[in-house]
This record gives C-alpha cells, sequence and structure tokens, in this order.
C-alpha cells in the first residue's frame, strides 16, 4: 500500500445554506481543489458522500452530477451512502483507491441540504437507519435511542445531566471560535439544563441541530504531495466496523462495539495507541456520545469520560481537546457532510491553520464518523506528513 | 389484523435465541430456526419519553422501553406514564401507530399489577 495524503481541503458555512444542495456540493469541492493547488490537472476519481438527496432534493446520482457540473468528466463518480458515517467512507474509499495505487488524484466530497425540509420529514429520514421491525414501527427515533443510551450510562456509570451540559456548553464555546460553524452562540451549564425536553433525558442542547453543509478533501499518494503544499497530512490509519442494528440486542448496549473495533483497526494501521493522539473530532450528535465514543476508543477507562470532561481534559486547552471544531453540535451535522467535515477541521489543525480555535501544536488527529446508532462507525488517524 | 405470538427465534445448532429474526444465527452462522415462546414477564432496563414525535403518533409523550426477557431484550411502546427502571412488565398486542396511512400492529408492554 502506498502512503495517502490530504493536501487541500475547503467547506461551506454550515447552517441555513441559500443554495441547493448542488451549489453546496460544488462551493466546497471548488474551495478544496484550490487549495490544493493542482491547478487545472485531470482527477481521476470523484467520491460523493450524501445520504438523503433522493428523498430531500428529489435528486439521484448526485456524484455524477458534481462531476459533470465542477468540470471532473471524465473521473470516476461514486456517491457514497452510510447513512451519518457517508462521509468517513467516502474518505475511506478514496484512501483504499489511492493506496493501491489506482488513482492518483482524487475529492472526496460530502454534503447535505436538509433544512429545506420539515424537521418531522427529516428526524423520519433519520429514523429508517434504525432495525424496520424491531425498532423504527415502534416510533423509535434517534434522538429517542440517545435517550435511552443516556439513561443507562446515568444507571450504570454515574453520569449526571450536567455532565451532558458540560460537553454542550465546550462545544458552543467551539464553535464561538469556528466561522464555518453552524451554530455560533455560547450557552452556559444553565441554559442548556433548563432547554426543551426533546427525549428525556435529553433537552433540546444535548442534541445537535439540522444543518445544510458541505465539507471537501483533495487526496493523493503522499510521495507526490510535496508538488502541490509544504504541509501534506497524511492519513496513518483507517478502521471501520458494524455492529448488531438493535440496541437492545447489543451484548452490553452501553458498549459501542463498532467504534471500539474500528479504532482498534485504526490504531492498528497507524502503529499508535490512543494516548499519542492529540486531538479529536467525535461524533456528537447526541452529548452522550461525545463520552461513550471517547471511552470506547480507548481514550478513557470506560464510565470514566464524563470525569474528564468534568476535568478540562477535552477542552480546547486540555490534554486532548475533543470538537474544537464545535462537534455535531455547534459546527452542525449536515449528514452526509459530517464525516469529511471532521478531516477538514484535523487537516486545519495539525497545519496550524485552525485560526482562534488552533490546538496547539498538534502533531497526530482522530475522527470518529459515528453511522445509524452506531452499527457502522468509520475512524481515520491523521498526521503530519512533513 | 390477527394476534400474533410473543415469541423468539431459537438456532437450531447453538440453542441461541433471538428477536428480531436474523436470517443466519449471530453466534454460529446456522440457518435453521424455532420459534419459542418468550418469557410472559420481563423487566425494564432502559426508557426514554419522547416528545419530538414521529409522524403518526398523536400524543406526546410517546414512552419507549427496552425490555429484559432473559434470553432476549424487545423494545417496544410502554403503557405507562411512570416507567421505573426495573419494573416488571407484560407484552401486549395491538395497534401501536399509524404509517403510510396504515394501521401498524405489534406488541407494547404494560405494567404487572
Ligand atoms: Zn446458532
Amino acid at each position: 500500500m502506498r502512503d495517502v495524503a490530504i493536501i487541500g481541503a475547503g467547506m461551506t458555512k454550515f447552517g441555513r445554506s441559500p443554495g441547493d444542495l448542488m451549489d453546496i456540493l460544488a462551493e466546497a469541492s471548488l474551495r478544496a481543489i484550490e487549495h490544493a493547488n493542482v491547478g487545472k490537472e485531470e482527477f481521476d476519481a470523484l467520491y460523493v458522500s450524501n445520504m438523503m438527496a433522493g428523498e430531500t432534493a428529489h435528486q439521484t446520482a448526485v456524484a455524477s452530477s458534481l462531476a459533470d457540473r465542477i468540470a471532473l468528466v471524465p473521473a470516476a463518480a461514486d456517491r457514497v451512502e452510510n447513512g451519518p458515517a457517508s462521509g468517513g467512507s467516502a474518505l475511506k474509499n478514496a484512501f483504499l483507491a489511492v493506496a493501491s495505487g489506482c488513482y492518483d488524484l482524487v475529492l472526496v466530497t460530502g454534503g447535505e441540504k436538509m433544512t429545506t425540509a420539515d424537521t418531522d420529514i427529516i428526524t423520519d429520514l433519520v429514523a429508517t437507519m434504525t432495525h424496520p421491525t424491531a425498532e423504527y414501527i415502534h416510533g423509535v427515533t434517534l434522538p429517542a435511542m440517545g435517550g435511552m443510551l443516556t439513561r443507562l450510562y446515568m444507571e450504570r456509570y454515574g453520569l449526571t445531566e450536567r455532565h451532558l451540559a458540560m460537553v454542550a456548553v465546550k462545544n458552543h464555546a467551539n464553535g464561538l471560535k469556528n466561522p464555518y460553524a453552524h451554530i455560533q452562540r455560547a450557552c452556559t451549564i444553565e441554559g442548556a439544563m433548563s432547554s426543551g425536553v426533546i427525549a428525556d433525558p435529553l433537552r433540546l442542547y444535548y442534541v445537535c441541530p439540522i444543518s445544510d453543509g458541505a465539507a471537501s478533501l483533495v487526496l493523493c499518494p503522499l510521495d507526490k504531495a510535496k508538488k502541490y503544499t509544504d504541509k501534506p497530512v497524511r492519513i496513518a490509519g483507517v478502521g471501520q466496523a458494524t455492529d448488531v442494528q438493535a440496541l437492545q440486542e447489543r451484548e452490553d448496549p452501553t458498549v459501542l462495539k463498532s467504534v471500539k473495533i474500528a479504532a482498534q483497526k485504526a490504531f492498528k494501521m497507524a502503529g499508535v495507541t490512543p494516548d499519542d493522539i492529540d486531538v479529536a473530532e467525535l461524533h456528537d450528535a447526541f452529548e452522550i456520545l461525545e463520552i461513550a465514543e471517547s471511552e470506547d476508543i480507548g481514550f478513557f477507562e470506560k464510565g470514566k469520560g464524563h470525569l474528564a470532561v468534568e476535568k478540562g481534559v477535552t477542552a480546547l486547552d486540555g490534554e486532548l481537546p475533543i470538537n474544537p471544531s464545535g462537534g455535531l453540535k455547534a459546527r452542525g451535522h449536515p449528514v452526509g457532510a459530517t464525516g469529511v467535515a471532521q478531516a477538514v477541521e484535523l487537516f486545519w489543525q495539525l497545519r496550524g491553520e485552525a485560526g482562534e480555535r488552533q490546538v496547539k501544536e498538534p502533531k497526530r488527529a482522530l475522527s470518529c464518523n459515528f453511522g445509524g446508532f452506531g452499527n457502522n462507525t468509520v475512524i481515520h488517524i491523521f498526521e503530519r506528513g512533513w | 389484523m390477527v394476534e400474533q405470538k410473543f415469541v423468539g427465534y431459537k438456532c437450531r445448532s447453538c440453542g441461541r435465541v433471538m428477536n428480531p429474526k436474523h436470517d443466519r444465527c449471530l453466534s454460529c452462522k446456522g440457518r435453521d430456526f424455532d420459534e419459542v415462546e418468550l418469557p410472559k414477564v420481563g423487566k425494564l432496563v432502559t426508557y426514554t419519553k419522547l416528545y419530538a414525535l414521529p409522524q403518526g403518533i398523536e400524543m406526546p409523550p410517546l414512552t419507549l422501553g427496552i425490555v429484559d426477557f432473559g434470553v432476549v431484550r424487545v423494545l417496544g411502546q410502554l403503557a405507562t406514564d411512570e416507567p421505573r427502571i426495573g419494573m416488571s412488565l407484560r407484552p401486549v398486542w395491538g395497534k401501536i401507530r399509524r404509517l403510510n396511512d396504515k394501521d401498524i400492529y405489534g406488541f407494547r408492554f404494560e405494567p404487572v399489577s
């Protein structure tokens, strides 16, 4: 396998975009292409991560359409759908294609346009990821799953609602420093704890917003990267794993086994351990997930993740900053874009280009993109390639 | 709709009971199963009261929970406003929601008094 580098990144401001899905996909892609300094070179392939264009934009085969729109024809083009982990999957596919020697210049663009549809329609579309007969038909939604997992955590590990609020406050504070974030507003523990109940014990502030947005990356072999940039970011490890679909069928429903296995695979490929990670972007669609993932990745002991939040370990100036971008909670969660946006943030962080939210000289970073309700997770490890 | 039995699917090769049904056993990949009746009473493992309702369910909150029947856990709606972890519940067959203009039937769980 060849070493693979990211040489350019770009994204749209997340939130409510004036443009349609194709507009934002094109905008993020062109920013990444320009940033990568590849000029008019031909791309070999394009991977577009998107979860619900058929349902929300009444458009299918969006990858072919994007290739046409931004003049990548005749590059190979595929849409990649893996629920909210579509972005992670698209990046993984691009990594494998470059690592194998098949392709030299590849674009990965993730995007979703969600704010034009009614909230209950989006909630229902997302809920269709759950088990059709054992979960979905009973009225289960993703926040309901988040609520049930949170309650298990409270019973088992002594997590309190205050810990969820602390994660929200931290991520809002980080989002305030991120010009691309959907929500750029500070929040307080008291404010979070008095927001409306969505899926008890989850309140509005422990749940990510519905956002539009797109993010994009340019990949090439590491040995060709110096042609384009002094600071290529190497993809050091990739891991992906599935789990049984229904939460109740998992041996221990508080253990995110797909996260655990994906992390182990990524660490093994990169030849590093959780201690070697300086900054991470985790999938906090619900604030409990940031805590649970931080444990199952191996940063903290199981059941102790909330104590790390309490001590400030995961704050921007802590030992292991988590979600410097603001995470899904503040940056927003345009489902197909999220996995790519996590990598974009870490690319900027490793290169020292993250502005006000810059973490102190990180050398290695990890992203966790969590699909379904944890039944398909993609983890990437990035490091300086210079 | 005809009332169904509250069942699990027992693998003929290794004896593992599963619900929902899989086409291959999650433990041994065996493909043959027998329907077995599940215990009549289970214990509540976790729950949520859902206020942001999906379509086809009218009155908030919708209380959903996971009930442990020993050999398997099953998720469903709870017919109680005061769920408590560890409480005893039993499955009751009935209409659970409307979906795409159709009535959907299934088991919900009610407290054993
Ligand atoms: Zn078996």
